[in-house]
């Protein structure tokens, strides 16, 4: 896989930048804030991706800045232990580094791509300090980077996490709690079954219908 | 399985709890490159990041950063010059440290050395006082007591043990000059005085002096003290300031 080349011009607005857009942007644009973001997002991340791939640190860098805190809220979420989740989340940017050449950096989210490798790591860290089953065929995220290609940048922005936290919050307890232990705790369906004495098909269908409410009340937010 | 059958398990794959079969074939989907599957999951990735991204706010510590740039092998240029203030603070502190415990330990020597010194002076003073004290205490020590007729003469006795030694026992001594110092001296009859020692007076003028070994007293006349150059003579050169005469000695 190559090194890409483009947008070398937008360098110097990377992710750096883009913060310094954004606090500015409070005083000045105050409701406009996450539109302002919005637009910003996506160039800079094919940037700092592109950068990355030249090995710039520097890029690497930026990239903690924006990122870090927020893997290592998720990391610690799961993991639940300061330094334990500090080390995870260290292990995530080096697999970020040593891999971001599997990402198109005209297409890469590299956002969405770095959180999925944090709670992974997490999650693995989880279940193999339980001494519980690690999935045979995990999801590789390297592999699958792809998969992160074109996606919507703003999913990350704090003002959607606090919509995507009430709409959380406004599931029925059963629905939030089945959502809580497989992504925060990482339980498989058939775990979920056991520890909350449920059939297996009701725990599907319980994460099935806690993820369309999800979706229902993050697309009632979004359009509002 | 078809991407119809697969569709109800993206979300499931998404959270990484697909079971098998359905695990292994949306991952063969995707493995070549399924646009179905692809969009599927990647809808299904989407909200599951989302809820990754709304986990409470923690903040992680300073050295995180620097941990991470560090294992690329980044050093951080932007606050570089803490690390380096901090590493001369560092250093300097441990200049400090090290002076101070330098100059500590050499007080300590010091003082040592000072104790040790003290001990010696003091276990030589015991040895004296032991010797004076058997001297004082011998059944066959004769005393002689000196300088009673003069206006404000050197006063003080002499101590004669034949076995253990002379000891003298002196007051009212005159400071010698720098260079000077008081020599004791055994008179021995129709011989050479034979030199007994050299000491110094107190700032009170008493001193105390003794001449330990055996005394031969029916050799000895007197026992004599002149003041001498520091290094002492072989022969008085001076006139005594002190002579006691053993003739009128009286045994104790």
């Amino acid at each position: 896989m190559g090194v890409c080349t483009c947008l070398p011009s937008r360098d110097r607005e990377g992710v750096g930048s883009r913060n310094a857009g954004k606090s500015t942007s409070v005083v000045r644009a105050g409701m406009m804030l996450p539109l302002i973001l919005a637009v910003y997002a996506g160039p800079q991340d094919r940037a700092l991706i592109a950068r990355l791939q030249r090995r710039d640190p520097q890029a690497l860098a930026e990239l903690y800045d924006f990122y870090g805190k927020m893997a290592y809220s998720l990391v610690l979420r799961v993991v639940r232990d300061k330094a334990i989740a500090e080390d995870l989340v260290q292990e995530t940017f080096l697999r970020v580094w040593n891999r971001v050449h599997s990402m198109d950096c005209e297409k890469g989210s590299i956002g969405p791509w770095l959180l999925a490798i944090a709670r992974n790591r997490a999650i693995d860290y989880l279940r193999s300090s339980a001494g519980r089953e690690r999935n045979a065929v995990e999801l590789d995220e390297a592999d699958h980077a792809p998969l992160y290609h074109r996606m919507e940048a703003e999913i990350l922005l704090s003002d959607q996490a606090r919509r995507v936290k009430a709409a959380m919050d406004k599931l029925a307890p059963n629905y939030r709690t089945v959502m809580e232990l497989a992504y925060f705790e990482g339980l498989s369906q058939s775990e979920m079954a056991a520890k909350m004495g449920q059939p297996l098909g009701t725990i599907k269908t319980w994460v099935r219908t806690a993820l369309q409410s999800l979706r229902d009340e993050l697309g009632v937010a979004v359009s509002s | 399985m078809n991407c119809e059958e697969l569709r109800e398990h993206y979300d499931f794959y998404a959270l990484d709890i697909a079971e098998e079969p359905e695990r292994g074939e949306i991952r063969a989907h995707l493995n070549r490159k399924c646009e179905v599957c692809m969009a599927g999951v990647k809808r299904a990735l989407e909200t599951s990041t989302m809820i990754g991204a709304s986990a409470p706010a923690a903040q992680p510590s300073a050295q995180l950063r620097r941990r991470i740039l560090a294992s690329v092998g980044s050093e951080e240029r932007r606050s570089s010059w803490l690390p380096a203030w901090m590493a001369a603070a560092a250093i300097a502190a441990v200049l400090v440290v090290a002076v101070y415990f330098a100059v500590s330990s050499q007080r300590y020597a010091d003082q040592a050395a000072k104790l040790a010194g003290e001990m010696r002076s003091q276990t030589a003073q015991i040895v004296r006082l032991t010797e004076a004290f058997a001297i004082l205490s011998g059944p066959s020590t004769t005393e002689v007591s000196f300088g009673g007729a003069q206006p404000r003469p050197p006063q003080g006795k002499v101590f004669v043990n034949p076995s253990r030694g002379v000891l003298l026992i002196a007051s009212n001594l005159p400071r010698t000059p720098a260079d000077k110092i008081y020599e004791m001296w055994l008179i021995r009859k129709g011989a050479n005085p034979v030199p007994a020692g050299l000491f110094q007076s107190q700032d009170d003028g008493s001193a105390m002096h003794i001449r330990p070994g055996t005394v031969d007293l029916a050799s000895t006349a007197a026992v004599a003290v002149t003041v001498e150059n520091q290094a002492g003579a072989d022969q008085p050169t001076t006139t005594p300031l002190i002579v006691a005469a053993l003739g009128g000695s009286t045994p104790r």
